[in-house]
């Protein structure tokens, strides 16, 4: 949809940096990253820790400066793009201050922005009218990270980064974050985030770039990396009759694979229920079976 | 996708204008959340008045061009002071540390405007034990020359510029959100050491000549004492300008350095 003549939000060619330990050696953290992101775009960077995710992510918004490579943000420097406002971020170890409540907070970002007039806009798409009078060190861990995603919708940035977003939330806190991003980014928001949880990259990212030791090593389509990761699982709830103390009763585990055998189903594998999964349906309110919810979880992918 | 593609086409049809930070506005707020933590202004406000009470209230007897009261309220208007200055930009360092820099980094404000305002902060902070004590002074029977007040006043509330690099040195020194309550901390026992709270002599006086307060102080009282101590010894003006100057030379330093090395991390 985007027309042709439109400047790439992110532009990268043959980044590279690299730091100098504590013993004098040298850590290339990112190893020479090529990378277009067209406006629109909601992408993920999926690495596990150390792969030089945040250290892109800084160069992107001008904290850190690239030691080799072009990078150019709306096609200017990221300090500029980051002072136009065109590009904003929720870090991993952005600060807030614990004594001002959660609307001075974003009065006071709002103020260095020249944006005073969307204060009350970007509470609520983070969901924090309510909490609006609270300390931020009364705040969650959740709703801190809510309050920095609030933050960066300040500007009304084209571009929003985010690192590592969700660290240290619960499963809870964790959904309505997204929810809240998801809303967002209905508005047609150039988002791109890092992550080391593969469900919100999946859940989330129409496009994941795969990185590890400062590489690039896949940059496709999210359904793409899936496919690569073993396709798609089907989880069924068996009847409450045959669910034993010590497992499922054998006799009709047999029955089922007679029954799937000639469907091509090659492997019946019995799990017990994921941590997330228990969690979210002790803590999500009532425990009615037949909530759409939880009907989801009965038969459906797991992805 | 409408909204998207209206989205992504705007940033090259229509480049928008860099935004102008509101930093009057930030200010107000950052100086709200100053006066609001109870335990800080304390320290800055209610205990120098406390000791001006119990030391100075009342005390009528002559030195130099006033009297005691004058004396020790001088003395404990440069312990708020300090310790206002102290405390602001050592939490500004602290700040920066701990990652509100890094917030403070993704808007369009320079880092020299945010030197500015907390500059200004501090000594908008400081102003308030000065005002306040001197008030209560003027109220209370501190009695000394018109012109004295004045150079005083000012003397200590200018003087206390330095000890905001001295609040900013050791907050990057020792990193940490603890780090401001270990400036402030100092500032009591170098307020002893400085002749600040009580009259020192012989050795200790010898040993506090040295100390950053005494030459501050001193030179805030230097318009009522000119010069002479409790002791009956008399200190040359050269004294104190000498202490201020060697003290700001070694806390500009140690700022410096410990600027260098908060950034030699990242």
């Amino acid at each position: 949809m985007t027309s042709p003549a439109a400047v790439p939000a992110i532009r990268a060619t043959g980044l590279r940096k690299q730091f100098r330990g504590s013993d004098q050696s040298t850590v290339v953290a990112v190893d020479g990253i090529d990378l277009v992101v067209q406006p629109g775009e909601i992408v993920a960077f999926l690495g596990p820790n150390g792969a030089g995710k945040t250290t892109t992510v800084d160069m992107m918004l001008g904290l850190t400066r690239p030691d080799a490579g072009r990078l150019e943000v709306y096609g200017t420097s990221p300090g500029e793009a980051v002072r136009r406002g065109l590009v904003s971020a929720v870090m991993q170890t952005g600060g807030l201050l614990n004594d001002f409540t959660v609307e001075e907070t974003a009065r006071a970002i709002a103020a260095l922005h020249g944006r005073t007039d969307r204060v009350e806009v970007v509470l609520e798409r983070a969901r924090l009218t309510d909490l609006a009078r609270r300390r931020v060190e009364a705040c969650s861990g959740g709703e801190q990270q809510r309050l920095k995603f609030a933050l960066a919708l300040l500007p009304d940035p084209d571009l929003v980064i985010l690192d590592e977003p969700t660290t240290g939330m619960d499963v809870g806190a964790r959904q309505e974050f997204w929810q809240a991003m998801r809303a967002d980014a209905a508005h047609g928001r150039t988002i791109v985030f890092a992550t080391h949880y593969l469900a919100e990259a999946d859940e989330f990212a129409e496009r994941t770039v795969l990185m590890n030791r400062g590489r690039i090593v896949h940059d496709a389509a999210t359904t793409d990396v899936r496919a690569a990761y073993g396709g798609r699982t089907v989880t069924l709830r068996p009847p409450p009759a045959v669910e034993r103390a010590d497992g499922i009763d054998p006799a009709w585990l047999a029955q089922v694979r007679r029954v799937l055998e000639p469907l091509g189903v090659t492997d019946v594998e019995v799990s017990a229920p994921s941590l997330e999964a228990a969690f979210l349906a002790l803590t999500s309110g009532a425990g009615h079976p037949d909530r759409p919810g939880h009907r989801d979880h009965l038969v459906g992918a797991t992805r | 996708m409408t909204a998207s593609a209206l989205r992504a086409a705007r940033p090259a049809a229509d480049p928008r204008p860099v935004p102008r930070p509101a930093m009057l506005r930030y200010a107000r707020l950052d100086l709200r959340r100053q006066l609001r933590d109870r335990i800080g202004m304390f320290f800055i406000v209610g205990l120098p008045t406390f000791m001006y009470l119990v030391f100075g209230l009342g005390s009528q007897d002559p030195v130099g061009s006033g009297n005691v009261a004058m004396y020790v309220m001088i003395s404990m208007a440069c312990y708020g002071a300090v310790t206002a200055t102290t405390g602001v930009a050592g939490s500004a360092a602290t700040e920066q540390v701990m990652g509100w820099g890094r917030q403070l980094g993704l808007t369009p404000m320079r880092p020299l405007a945010f030197v500015a305002v907390k500059a200004a902060l501090a000594m908008v902070v400081a102003a308030l034990p000065v005002a306040l004590i001197f008030a209560i002074g003027a109220a209370t029977g501190a009695r000394g020359a018109w012109s004295d007040w004045l150079t005083s006043a000012a003397v200590v509330w200018a003087g206390s510029a330095l000890f905001a690099v001295y609040g900013l040195a050791v907050c990057l020194v020792f990193r940490g959100p603890n780090a401001p309550g270990i400036a402030s901390g100092m500032i009591v026992v170098m307020a002893f050491l400085g002749n600040v709270f009580t009259p020192m002599s012989g050795f200790m006086l010898d040993l506090g000549r040295l100390t950053p307060l005494y030459g501050y102080a001193a030179l805030a009282r230097f318009p009522l004492t000119d010069g002479w101590l409790p002791s009956g010894v008399r200190d040359p003006l050269w004294l104190p300008v000498a202490n201020v100057l060697a003290w700001t030379v070694i806390f500009a330093l140690l700022a410096l350095w410990g600027v260098r090395r908060s950034r030699a991390r990242t």
